[in-house]
């Protein structure tokens, strides 16, 4: 799975400079947590990765984020074509008003499908109906809407909402999934629900999660990266981050004196 | 006075108000009705108006008004519509949120509030003598979209900016390009709103007299057979009506009239209704 390799990002939000000279290389099949207090900098920091920043006006971005060894800012790169292969779940589980299926499907449809061969031809309907299943399945909502995928997805649980968004971006099968606090509107039971799922991603993917819940991070990350007004503090892996930081910063963060 | 008598009275006052409308509603309606019902005939509708034997235009039917009304509401609804629901979209979706785009909203705010006899003043001087329309069903259609124009982009701005902002960014998320998130998302989820928005428009330009009034009506217009023609419509009928001196000819016509133009605006939003309704059962928050 694909390494994420950023190098001296900056941004700007017109004159607020949110992000400072962050260096960071992400490794796949693993899950990184970014950490840090509001305002830190951690959710302006995982929408550099899908080029969501773009969408802001005044928003400025300077640096390198090398995915597959192509730096995603190049001027040559599309950034159609950068968000098509890395999934994004955000803080509010945010279905299109359809029908479940019609949520899932959306992506392939527009998209097509890609064969064995590398090509890529318009998704059948026999496909879109298998690659439906096999991603409810993977996002394990499948049990629970086999028999009302023509319903809208609203009718859901807040959670289930959440697990359709993910199931909906693994439909466009991406290397890398970007979750954005995806647990802050959920309770407690659908929110271990996310994190088993979370730890059964990272197999298959390269996942990012912003978290302001560190005890998540906790539970779910093998690395862990700590964002402090914009400034990357302190990345390593978990365990050492939360039991051993070796910046000060970390440990008052951690430790619940700051934040 | 207590928390619970204030509760009754402000209960009171607001039920109060409500009943008002709904009195002076049921007034101005019935008015027309029994003034109006008493002339609706197979023949009001099926024959032109006609001059009676003192030479006053109030004998026969009000087919070409009807027809006239209907011919301008089409035009409108080629020209103001496309025009004013895209025009909304690129501002909105492509104009970005910067000072040149504010400054068309202002623009478009401001024009929404002209009153109608000014656009019939630059529909005569515009259409009708500078472009050489001359009185005419185009140059009163096109008057009439001018009208409605910024209506209409309001309307389409408000339903577009109802779209919750996160919609926007999971297809965007997804690798969705700009057209396909506003023809696959933005457009769709707005329609009820905007369709709306066109219906209500659409229904103000059927009753407006002044732009028409100076840019393509004439008395004895027959329905046009040409877009250089001029026209007869409803609501110009029911001003001819009370300005002839048969008073007792007349005044009957008019209310006849009226009760017909508000027979076809009540058509058209039951039109929208059902259009609606459609879309909120496509699409369910």
């Amino acid at each position: 799975m694909s390494d994420i390799a950023v190098q001296d990002l900056n941004v700007w939000f017109d004159k607020n400079h949110a992000l400072k000279n962050v260096n960071i290389t992400v490794g796949g099949n693993q899950i990184t947590a970014i950490i840090g207090p509001s305002g830190c900098g951690k959710s302006t920091f995982i929408r550099c990765i899908n080029r969501m920043n773009d969408l802001i006006a005044g928003c400025k971005v300077e640096g390198k984020v090398i995915v597959d060894g192509k730096d995603i800012y190049d001027k040559d790169v599309d950034v159609v074509d950068i968000r098509k292969s890395i999934g994004m779940v955000f803080q509010k589980p945010n279905p299109f008003p359809k029908s479940i299926f019609e949520n899932i499907a959306y992506a392939p449809r527009i998209h097509g499908v890609t064969d064995e061969d590398g090509n890529v031809h318009k998704a059948s309907k026999q496909e879109l109906a298998e690659l439906v299943e096999w991603s409810l399945k993977r996002a394990a909502l499948w049990d629970e809407v086999k028999d009302r995928l023509d319903k809208s997805a609203y009718n859901l649980s807040g959670g289930q909402q959440q697990r359709l968004c993910i199931a909906r971006a693994l439909a466009i099968k991406p290397e890398i999934i970007l979750f954005d606090e995806p647990c802050s509107a959920l309770d407690p039971i659908a929110t271990a629900k996310i994190e088993d799922l979370l730890i059964d991603l990272k197999n298959d993917y390269t996942v990012l999660i912003v978290t302001h819940n560190m005890q998540q991070a906790g539970r779910v990350a093998d690395k862990t990266a700590y964002f402090y007004l914009g400034d990357l503090i302190e990345y390593g892996e978990t365990k050492q981050i939360f039991e051993n930081p070796k910046q000060e910063l970390t440990e008052q963060y951690i430790t619940g004196r700051m934040g | 006075m207590n928390r619970r008598s204030k509760e009754a009275l402000f209960f009171n006052i607001f039920r109060g108000c409500a009943l008002f409308v709904v009195i002076v509603l049921v007034v101005i309606l019935g008015y027309i009705l029994i003034n109006g019902v008493g002339k609706l005939s197979i023949d009001l509708f099926t024959q032109n108006p006609a001059p009676n034997s003192h030479g006053a235009m109030v004998a026969g039917g009000i087919l070409s008004p009807i027809v006239g009304t209907l011919m301008l509401m089409a035009i409108v609804l080629i020209i103001a519509v496309p025009a004013g629901v895209f025009g909304a979209v690129f501002l909105v979706e492509y104009g970005g949120n910067n000072r040149i785009s504010r400054a068309w909203w202002m623009i478009v705010n401001n024009l929404a509030g002209v009153p109608s006899i000014v656009w019939g003043l630059v529909g005569v001087g515009l259409l009708v003598y500078y472009l050489n329309f001359g009185l005419s069903l185009l140059a009163a259609g096109v008057t009439l979209s001018f009208v409605i124009l910024p209506l209409i982009m309001v309307a389409t701005k408000e339903a577009i900016e109802a779209i919750p902002p996160s919609i926007r960014e999971a297809s965007v998320a997804l690798g969705a390009t700009k057209w396909q998130t506003v023809r696959h998302h933005i457009l769709p989820y707005s329609a009820s709103g905007i369709l709306t928005g066109i219906i209500l428009s659409l229904s103000r330009a059927a009753g407006e007299t002044a732009p028409i009034l100076l840019t393509g009506v004439a008395v004895n217009a027959a329905i046009p057979s040409s877009l250089s023609d001029s026209v007869q419509a409803l609501p110009y009928y029911i001003y001819l009506m009370t300005q002839t001196s048969d008073r007792s000819a007349a005044i009957p016509m008019a209310y006849a009239a009226a009760l017909v133009l508000i027979g076809v605006i009540v058509l058209l939003n039951l039109g929208a209704i059902i259009l609606r309704n459609r879309y909120r059962q496509k699409y369910r928050w």
